[in-house]
């Protein structure tokens, strides 16, 4: 049984669902559920995704059946029925993507039955069981996009080898979605290879739906995205990789020879690349190197994150930067055997330092991990305390960080003191973003 | 002056709803209703069929949202959230500006705790009570809070878990207060059912009657001084809408009144809710919020209340002022302050007029705080084109004689479709509104102005000024809702726009 959770940094199936629709191009979800659900879902990664916002149609312009006592007692489905209709009558959209919510599960509503009654005709409508008690808003994601893979991706017998779909990063969950895709995706591109990411820039409902020809699925995550991927291997018959979210030098190159491995890719044209790419980033790196040495610029790392994020991030500044890898405090793994196979990754640094791994989804909890991962000075005239010390983290952090005096970027859900736009920090690119938004913390006083 | 007549409280004969475990839904309770679409005029003294329904609908809010909204700002207490994850996910969102508002207030920083009680499948089935215990137990804990606030949501609600029962049980082990808030989102159509809801727990829990302790040597000096101090304070019931300076302001017109002030219940402790008796008399905010707590309170401890209106405007604060005055036997120097404040307003209003007079505005958002904002700019000249009140109730339909009959009134819960069709026929220079509303005229091209902030000062003579103030300052330069306008596209159809705006509204039995 999972446990109650103290400040989750989550939301639920359905505010996942909806996220992720949000993300998807001129998608809209119609929610069959009571009125609150959508916009309040919504609305909290309208604010806590770096102000993600309503998008093309979510936020209180979200179609709702608007379920009330009335209709748990006689059904909603009729509810369902007109909401449907004129939800398509009113919005113009690509794919309309019917969620359904507690209430309605509960009484055992068939939305998904329901919905099937306007597939078929001229526009694409879609439905999956998203009810809040099914899981969190990484579960919402993976059913979202295993029944795009399943219901809407056209089967196409031929493959086409330079074409790879990318899974696992999680709309809204990951603030830096889109920046991080685009990044992927240029990458990729430079590979040789075309890549659908779904949610990325300038995709279509179209090019999801002709997504099914991909030669290899590459899925950024070791949880999220699986399901999904799992579906186009049955249903299309794609295989897919995981991996980490590729952030900076050594875990890109990794990566670009990841790939380059799986789809047989000309070797001197990814040394190349990689070659390449290096330069630029670090002829980008050499302007930080005076006030990094001058300055004292090193750390000791506590990286407060989801799964997605807390090894990449890790990785990078311990083998990339030269921090200190110290501590990991990563919430969303409540599973023991994937918390133990989670754990591993980080004897993989290169670095000699070797972090604590704790698994803890309770916020209020972070505060006494960082306090116990130290010897306490115990009025000791000499004292090798935990610092200087930087926090990455999300938003909820920032009073943990200030009471260590630690240094402190927020870049994950719920991040609430940025805005994100186009920015990502996945790649070469956005390991220089990140870069600048580290070290601006640090010389924010000068 | 005579206080004016049509009181809603006189149509309130009777709160005593405390012996529930739940309060009753507005929608029984004051005659709420939020499907209309046509006049001022013809919903006036008509009011909307609480039959009528549509056939399309939009997101609302949720009235367990609402309620946190007020139990969440007391000090030292925890919230737990008897639910999936994704119930009470908006405190992710919120937490960053609640530390504002406590910052502005020169108050205690302390972290907002909540907790989600992370109900699945297993529970649906077998019920929640199990997890709940531990949670209440882990928040005893951890935090050691003065109060345990326990919201139930619609799937403990539809499981059949008696939270009541548990807390009644577990409150012997606590030293924390637990109070059961039944909030669930199914249960009314009316958001503002949560403020009810977040009452009644609170009056059930946390108000008492102030303890007495006879004196051991009687005094009947500090007696009678006591008795005075009470006859002159006030409590100035607060709200989430409202902003710090807002409070400021109401507290400086009743300390020129030489009144004594209680902001309560939100940044104020446990132990000030205790007292909330001790005052003569009860100023709230806002009818959509309060009734229900000075309702209770007239009836318990037989504190007068101010509930008519909001003090957004010059009218509506000089209706409160002038209520608050005839209460305590003050009508001379009520009138003498709204002499003074006014003249000095109209004074610093001068250099605004001309671009106020004639500007064609659309207000939406809470039905009170539509109708004084809409009057207040009315007043000044401005041309209100329509408005779109979340609900409408009794408290609203005295204020409706402020607005010039012939004014569109779209009574919608958001419905952001209905308003988006009204927006693109009439073209307003600004548009008013509700936080999360906003978004959708500007993509049209209208440029907007919140209807409230809780950094932003709107009530009250300095409000009235800030609210004149910020629309012209917004007006100075249009130009982003322009360029919104040409390159970033809206979701509803052309055939859309050529709809009547009400298309989707039906009576009962009729199918659109």
């Amino acid at each position: 049984m999972d446990a109650f959770i103290e400040r989750p940094k989550f939301t639920c199936a359905l505010g996942g669902a909806i996220a992720a629709i949000n993300a998807l191009p001129r998608s809209v979800s119609i929610v069959h559920a009571s009125g609150g659900c959508g916009s309040s879902l919504s609305g909290v990664y309208n604010s806590a995704a770096g102000y993600f916002g309503s998008g093309y149609c979510s936020g209180n312009m979200e179609s709702t059946s608007n379920i009330a006592e009335k209709e748990i007692i006689f059904g909603g489905e009729d509810k369902l029925l007109d909401e449907i209709r004129t939800s398509i009558e009113i919005i113009d959209a690509d794919l309309y993507f019917v969620l359904s919510g507690c209430q309605v599960e509960m009484i055992g509503e068939d939305t998904v039955g329901t919905a099937k009654r306007f597939q078929g005709g001229d526009v694409r409508v879609l439905a999956a069981n998203t009810p809040g008690f099914a899981g969190n808003s990484y579960h919402g994601y993976d059913t979202v996009m295993a029944e795009i893979a399943k219901s809407l991706v056209k089967r196409k017998d031929k493959k086409r080898t330079n074409v790879v779909n990318i899974l696992g990063i999680v709309p809204g969950q990951d603030v830096f979605y889109k920046g991080n895709l685009r990044e992927i995706k240029r990458i990729l591109f430079a590979l040789g290879l075309k890549a659908n990411t779904f949610f990325g820039e300038n995709e279509t409902v179209e090019d999801i739906e002709n997504s099914g020809d991909a030669a290899l699925n590459l899925v950024f995550s070791e949880f999220y995205g699986v399901k999904a991927a799992k579906t186009f291997e049955e249903v299309h018959g794609i295989p897919y990789i995981q991996t980490d979210l590729p952030i900076g030098d050594t875990a890109t190159e990794r990566f670009i020879r990841l790939v380059a491995g799986a789809l047989h890719i000309n070797q001197n044209k990814v040394r190349r690349l990689i070659a390449s790419e290096k330069k630029y980033y670090y002829s980008y790196v050499e302007r930080m190197l005076d006030i990094y040495a001058d300055i004292d610029l090193q750390r000791y790392l506590i990286a407060v994150l989801d799964s997605s994020y807390a090894y990449p991030i890790m990785q990078f500044l311990s083998d990339d930067v030269g921090w200190i890898a110290h501590l990991a405090i990563v919430n969303d793994i409540e599973d023991g055997a994937q918390q133990l196979r989670y754990a591993e990754k980080f004897k993989t640094l290169e670095s000699s330092s070797r972090p604590a791994v704790v698994f803890e989804p309770h916020t209020g909890q972070v505060r006494k991990h960082i306090t116990d991962s130290w010897p306490r000075n115990r009025n000791d005239r000499y004292y090798d305390a935990l610092g200087p010390s930087f926090v990455i983290g999300s938003s909820l952090e920032g009073s943990t960080a200030a009471s260590l005096n630690a240094g402190f970027l927020p870049i994950a859900f719920p991040l609430t003191s940025r805005l994100v736009l186009n920015k990502g920090y996945t790649g070469y690119h956005g390991a220089l973003a990140l870069l600048e938004d580290i070290f601006s913390v640090l010389v924010a006083g000068r | 002056m005579a206080i004016e007549k049509l009181r809603p409280e006189e149509t309130i004969r009777e709160y005593n709803f405390l012996g529930a475990e739940a309060a009753p839904s507005r929608e029984m309770r004051i005659g709420a209703c939020n499907i209309f679409g046509g006049t001022c005029g013809a919903l006036k003294g008509r009011g909307c069929s609480k039959n009528a329904d549509r056939a399309y609908n939009q997101a609302q809010g949720c009235q367990l949202g609402l309620a946190l909204g007020i139990l969440n700002a007391i000090e030292n207490v925890v919230i737990i959230i008897h639910a999936p994850l994704g119930c009470g996910a908006g405190f992710l969102g919120s937490s960053g500006v609640f530390r504002m508002i406590r910052t502005m207030k020169n108050a205690s920083l302390f972290e907002n705790i909540w907790i989600s009680t992370n109900l699945t499948q297993t529970e649906v089935i077998g019920g929640g009570l199990a997890k709940l215990e531990s949670a209440v137990l882990y928040a005893e804990r951890e935090f050691r809070p003065e109060a345990i606030v326990v919201a139930n949501s619609c799937v403990p609600a539809l499981i059949g878990d008696d939270i009541d029962t548990l807390l009644n049980n577990l409150s012997r082990q606590t030293s924390a207060v637990l109070i059961p808030v039944h909030c669930e989102g199914f249960k009314s159509k009316l958001v503002a059912s949560g403020y009810d809801a977040a009452y009644h727990g609170l009056l059930k829990k946390l108000v008492d009657p102030p303890a007495e302790y006879p004196r051991v040597l009687p005094d009947d000096i500090k007696d009678a001084k006591e008795k005075y101090r009470i006859a002159k304070t006030v409590n100035i019931i607060n709200v989430s809408s409202a902003s710090v300076q807002d409070e400021n302001e109401l507290t400086r017109l009743l300390k020129a009144l030489d009144l004594n002030v209680n902001v309560l219940p939100q940044h104020a402790s446990i132990e000030e809710i205790s007292r909330i008796s001790e005052a003569a008399v009860n100023l709230s905010m806002c009818p959509t919020h309060d009734d229900y707590l000075t309702g209770h309170l007239k009836e318990r401890f037989g504190t007068d209340y101010t509930i008519e209106t909001i003090p957004v405007g010059l009218k509506n604060t000089a209706r409160i002022l002038r209520h608050v005055g005839g209460l305590l036997g003050l009508e001379e120097a009520v009138e003498r302050l709204i002499e003074s404040e006014e003249a000095a307003f109209y004074a610093a209003v001068e250099p605004y007029r001309d671009a106020i007079n004639g500007l064609r505005l659309f207000v939406g958002g809470g039905e009170t705080r539509v109708l004084a904002t809409a009057e207040q700019f009315q007043a000044l000249g401005a041309h209100i084109i329509a408005m779109k009140p979340h609900h409408f109730d009794i408290f609203a339909e005295p204020l409706l004689a402020d607005i010039t009959p012939d004014t569109i009134i779209d009574v919608a819960p958001g419905q952001p479709s209905e308003e988006m069709n009204l927006l693109a026929r009439h073209r307003p220079d600004l548009y008013i509104g509700h936080l999360g509303a906003m978004v959708w005229p500007l993509k049209l091209g209208i440029p907007t102005m919140p209807l409230f902030g809780n950094t932003i000062n709107y009530m009250g003579y300095t409000g009235a000024f800030e609210m004149i103030r910020r629309a012209v300052r917004i007006l100075k330069n249009p130009g982003f809702a322009k360029k919104v306008y040409a390159n970033v596209g809206q979701p509803l159809r052309k055939s859309w726009y050529e709809k009547d705006p009400f298309y989707y509204i039906r009576e009962e039995g009729d199918r659109a």
